[in-house]
């Protein structure tokens, strides 16, 4: 009787632990919101017959674009430049332009108010008065995520079938091949990194309360943060954002699912486009760009100057944002593994866990926070809600679709021949987990776990309400010292975090390297 | 080309996997043991690079550890405020300490302070504290308007909080957003001392003078530093600063001949079902010391509320000021009454 209930269970070995994963998913980011819901206050209803809310929301949306159009402006050539040019030193300068898309958005707006700040190293009240406002803060978002268009659109032109690009390059000049054939072939991922870029601008608040710039984000943000505190209400006003939220991921769904990350490495290599006489100026733009791209962190440099106290000052704080986030990054790799690899395989559920993941990252992180606060600070959990656990299973929540995400690109891009094999064969799914999907993907795996590390890293606004007394991440440290600690030391945090960053990065590059 | 046949590959990464789930849990397991008994968990709205200093102070002295939340500038004194009503079921924090003395009524009004008389507050002015223990009031600020030398001429210089919204200054002028922070408590106080009409009168007439409205205090600072405004409504601390990085700024106490300076003495509260309630009230006792007064004047420009603690020459008395007759818990109902109005003046 036991053995046949044992045998039935193997059998169904998948979707049990699909079903594990998926309670994971449930209790770790679905319930926390659930619980949010439950309390919406009705009367907060009434914010949304307020034409001053639509008008916000509207404002918010053209900004929102804007910043997208600037970073399509950047990123689109200068991702066909990077990705499939002979551009010299063309991986080199990705590399450096891409750097402050890993950064919390607010360390570049800083290392900005260095540079054009009206007392900035080249400010004068003109600049200044250009950066405190709308323009400001889409040029600052826009620099900032621009390298996100960038990646993905070099990473698109990389993956588009050689014979297309050789075929035309018989008969068209570079210039042509590159749009009519290239930017065309790769709009999926161009796609996906305008709707990256739209949802990041939409729900970002360090940056614009930073600049003074109202955004809808910020009338959520005021039912959590000002007197009367409403998290019911504050969810009530961010409904619109939810039929925003299903559009973004309709349209992630129409033009980059599962096409998007053609990333990870299954690219043919192939001579690069030779530039010819456009080379030196294609050369000079991109040396621009990514110069523009790290002029703050440099400002930060030079404002932190070598000032004493950063040790003094950083405490635990770096300590405490790694470790989260390296056990929050293990945990949202071995949950993508599962639910990425299901979602990929088309398998039943697999498509709502997805959705549950992405709604969890695109829901406003306040609220989120808000519910993660009441489900886990009961007498049962102080060991977690105390410690920073409840920062991992906040980075969990918050960042898990990036898992999913990433290893369900990876496997869509292979063939399910192998694991229908050893199906047949008589393996069951943990065994062709282990032994097929892990080492055919090790790379894309071990670079889901890379970004949801850097990911985990930058966060502030998930764990800003409920981290744990005295163990606050490097983020969250340099965000409540930014406004009166000493300029330099802050700067000094504020490049600790680039170091551990871009330590990080390099670690996981060598890593992907090394499984090629 | 010197590939590992699948079979070891597969062995390898199963067997990081399982590393991986060791270590994620071995980190939690780490993670979760590190909080002890001998500590005590404060939140406070006083800024980090002034309260932090005084904490570590208290470790050195009592071996007791201190774990702190602190507020950002944005949301002076309403984040950990607001993060304390969440938590009420279930206190995580021991001890309270807000930058002013409205917050902790907040507090007050949902029974989640244990009143505590300290043996060190019998020092501080009786005005300024709870008979009933359930807050004490040290080390007070003031609210001033920071003036940019460079703009406005020694002549010409502001007396009163109505010069923010005269025309003579339009689009010269800044406050910090007075849905967050000592500017809630501010305009709160306005209404308590001049009634709706008037105040909602003198909030419009800023608009109108297309006031800036900053994101905090301390960019009130920066943006009268840089020669962006000629003045703006500040806390004395943030001004302070100002002073002490030799900017070229004056400092002005407003309406000392009518309605006086606003004056916010920082509070302490010991909440009530804290974990560390023992510790919490030696912390209480050590915020409250002479010392720790001396230690706000010297680094923040706090206004001691003893008599005997020496002040530094840039550092006023609150005796010395005229002062707004304040009552703050009538401050504190008003706060919550007029959230839904301010909300609509900030366009939010």
């Amino acid at each position: 009787m036991v053995g046949s209930l044992i045998r039935a269970l193997r059998r169904r070995e998948q979707p049990i632990v699909l079903a594990i994963a998926g309670a994971a998913i449930v209790v770790l980011a679905i319930l926390p919101i659930a619980l949010v819901l439950v309390g919406v206050d009705l009367g907060g209803l009434s914010a949304l017959a307020s034409v001053r809310t639509w008008t916000l929301l509207g404002r918010t949306l053209a900004i929102a674009l804007a910043v997208v159009l600037v970073t399509l402006a950047i990123g689109v050539p200068l991702g066909v430049l990077l990705g499939r040019t002979d551009v010299p030193l063309r991986r080199v300068l990705w590399l450096v332009h891409a750097f402050p898309m890993f950064l919390p958005p607010f360390l570049p707006a800083l290392g900005w108010f260095h540079l054009f700040g009206s007392q900035g190293l080249i400010g004068s009240s003109g600049t200044a008065g250009v950066l405190f406002g709308d323009l400001g803060f889409v040029l600052v978002l826009g620099v900032t995520f621009a390298p996100i268009v960038t990646s993905l659109t070099a990473l698109g032109v990389m993956g588009v079938d050689a014979s297309l690009e050789e075929s035309a390059r018989i008969v068209a000049r570079p210039w042509r091949v590159s749009s009519r054939i290239l930017v065309p072939a790769a709009a999926p991922a161009v796609a996906l990194s305008a709707i990256v870029v739209f949802a990041l601008a939409l729900s970002e608040i360090g940056v614009a309360m930073f600049l003074r710039v109202d955004l809808y984000s910020a009338a959520v943000f005021a039912r959590l943060g000002g007197v009367d505190f409403a998290p019911g209400e504050a969810l009530a006003l961010a409904l619109p954002l939810v039929p925003i939220t299903l559009a973004l991921l309709a349209a992630e769904r129409r033009f980059a699912a599962r096409r998007s990350f053609a990333v990870l490495g299954l690219r043919a290599a192939r001579d690069p486009l030779p530039l010819r006489r456009w080379r030196v100026p294609a050369t000079l733009a991109c040396v621009a760009a990514t110069v523009i791209s790290i002029a703050p962190l440099v400002a930060l440099a030079v404002r932190y100057g070598g000032a004493p106290g950063v040790a003094e000052w950083a405490s635990d704080a770096p300590w405490n944002g790694l470790l989260a986030s390296a056990v929050a990054a293990t945990i949202i790799t071995m949950l993508g593994l599962i639910i990425g690899h299901a979602s990929a395989r088309r398998l039943p559920g697999a498509t709502l866990l997805d959705s549950a993941c992405m709604l969890a990252f695109v829901m406003p992180a306040a609220i989120l926070g808000v519910g993660v606060m009441k489900l886990w600070n009961s007498p049962d959990t102080q060991l977690v809600y105390g410690t920073l656990a409840i920062v991992v299973i906040g980075f969990v929540a918050r960042y898990v679709v990036v898992g999913v995400r990433v290893v369900a690109c990876a496997v869509a891009q292979s063939s399910v021949h192998l694991e229908e094999a050893a199906a047949a064969s008589g393996a069951r799914f943990g065994r062709r987990l282990v032994r097929i999907v892990l080492p055919v993907h090790a790379r894309g795996i071990a670079f889901a776990w890379l970004l949801a590390l850097v990911f985990c890293l930058r966060d502030i606004e998930t764990v800003i309400l409920f981290y744990p007394p005295g163990s606050e991440p490097l983020t969250v440290r340099i965000f409540t010292l930014e406004a009166n600690g000493p300029p330099a030391v802050v700067a000094g945090l504020c490049l600790v975090h680039v170091a551990i960053t871009a330590a990080m990065i390099t670690l996981g590059a060598l890593v992907v390297r090394r499984r090629r | 080309m010197g590939h590992s046949p699948p079979r070891t590959n597969a062995k390898g990464l199963a067997a990081m996997m399982r590393t991986l789930s060791l270590v994620a849990g071995a980190l939690i397991a780490i993670a979760a043991c590190k909080s002890s008994s001998n500590e005590v968990v404060v939140y406070t709205s006083v800024d980090q690079v002034f309260s932090e200093p005084v904490f570590r102070a208290f470790e050195r002295e009592s071996g007791v550890r201190v774990r702190a939340v602190f507020d950002t500038e944005e949301t002076k004194s309403t984040g950990v405020l607001n993060r304390l009503i969440a938590e009420a079921d279930r206190p995580q924090a021991d001890v309270f300490w807000s930058g002013d003395p409205v917050r902790p009524f907040l507090l007050i009004k949902r029974n989640l302070v244990e009143p505590y008389i300290s043996p060190n507050a019998s020092g501080l002015a009786e005005g300024l504290r709870a008979a009933d223990g359930t807050w004490t009031g040290f080390a007070a600020r003031a609210r001033v308007l920071l003036v940019n030398k460079n703009k406005v001429g020694k002549e010409d210089l502001p007396k009163s909080i109505r010069d923010l919204a005269n025309p003579r200054w339009k689009g010269q002028t800044t406050i910090a957003n007075p849905l967050f922070g000592t500017t809630t408590m501010h305009v709160a106080a306005l209404f308590a001392a001049w009634g709706d009409d008037a105040t909602k009168h003198f909030m419009t007439d800023l608009k109108a003078n297309d006031v800036r409205i900053a994101s905090s205090n301390g960019e009130v600072k920066r943006l009268v530093v840089a020669g962006e405004v000629a003045f703006g409504l500040t806390d004395i601390d943030d001004a302070n600063e100002a002073i002490k990085d030799g900017a070229p700024v004056e400092v002005v106490y407003p309406d000392q001949d009518g309605l006086g300076t606003l004056v916010m003495p920082t509070t302490v509260v010991l909440m009530r079902g804290g974990p560390h309630t023992a510790n919490g009230k030696k912390l209480v006792d050590h915020l409250l010391s002479a010392d720790v007064e001396r230690q706000m004047a010297e680094s923040a420009a706090h206004m001691p509320l003893r008599a005997d603690v020496p002040t530094p020459a840039t550092v006023r008395r609150v005796g010395d000021i005229r002062a707004m007759k304040t009552d703050y818990a009538k401050v504190a109902d008003e706060i919550e009454r007029i959230q839904p109005w301010l909300r609509a003046w900030s366009g939010l």
